[in-house]
């Protein structure tokens, strides 16, 4: 298949996890700060479903950026900074949801204070891949 | 399932990352095999006799810099040649040269024209000019 076809499902794809994964942080940020209230079940439910989905949506952005450089793990320049910071934030956003589905509203206040913290870092992963993406798609 | 265990939880974490990574990287092993495969790129050669581009060192190295941005991952850091061709003493005009990185080879090399404009492509040239 054209090349270019991956090309554009990958800047498709790359949105939806960013999105949802930043997204799911500060409400669940926010529903941590909030402490006992009526709505913060609502928006810890609202965070847990976002990164459950951040992760399902990461899963076509890396196999349509795989078939795009046609399997390249790092490469060189920008694409290796990218990969860089990518697949650290794959497997990372993969174990943070993974850890989320399974304790379900079963955690303590310590651990999800540990969870958001990972989802700092994770958003930092992905904002430094998206940056080096960027990087290789616009000019300079 | 037991929700309640923070070590099982994280295990399961560990283990989904694990997975996700593996089989990323295993979908990567086997697309990089069907590259190379399928791989037919050879550098083609034209004859024409044209104006050089003008060239210094301090072109060649904005020039080297650029192709490591836009051009290493397909062509190596060297140039040497991965999945692109190798790019050492292409026997080609400048003005080809330009051309490819401009328009692009269809199914094959995408074309720069909207990320680099005439000063880059002149550099470029140049770099690719400059290997021997």
């Amino acid at each position: 298949m054209n090349p270019a076809f991956w090309a554009k499902a990958h800047g498709a794809a790359v949105h939806f996890p960013l999105a949802l994964l930043l997204s799911a942080g500060a409400i669940d940020a926010a529903a941590f700060a909030l402490g006992a209230r009526p709505v913060t079940r609502d928006l810890h439910a609202a965070g847990h479903w976002m990164t459950v989905a951040g992760a399902l949506g990461s899963v076509p952005a890396v196999v349509s950026g795989l078939l795009m450089t046609k399997g390249h793990l790092l490469g060189h320049g920008a694409l290796r900074m990218h990969h860089l910071f990518v697949w650290p934030a794959f497997a990372l956003l993969v174990a943070l949801a993974t850890w989320r589905a399974w304790t379900g509203p079963h955690a303590t206040r310590r651990m999800f204070v540990g969870y958001l913290l990972m989802v700092g870092v994770a958003a930092a992963l992905m904002t430094a891949a998206g940056y080096w993406g960027g990087e290789l798609m616009v000019a300079r | 399932m037991d929700t309640s265990s923070p070590g099982k939880a994280l295990g399961a974490a560990l283990l989904a990352a694990g997975l996700a990574l593996t089989s990323a990287f295993g979908l990567a092993g086997e697309l990089r095999r069907q590259a190379v495969k399928g791989s037919h790129q050879q550098p083609t050669p034209e004859l024409w006799l044209e104006p050089s581009t003008p060239t210094s060192p301090a072109l060649v190295a904005q020039g080297r810099s650029l192709f490591l941005d836009s051009c290493a991952h397909c062509h190596g850091a060297d140039a040497r040649g991965d999945e692109g061709p190798d790019l050492h003493g292409v026997q080609v005009s400048d003005r080809y040269i330009a051309n490819i990185i401009t328009h692009g080879i269809p199914h094959e090399m995408p074309s720069f024209a909207k990320k680099h404009g005439a000063a880059d492509i002149t550099a470029l040239t140049a770099y690719v000019r400059s290997l021997e």
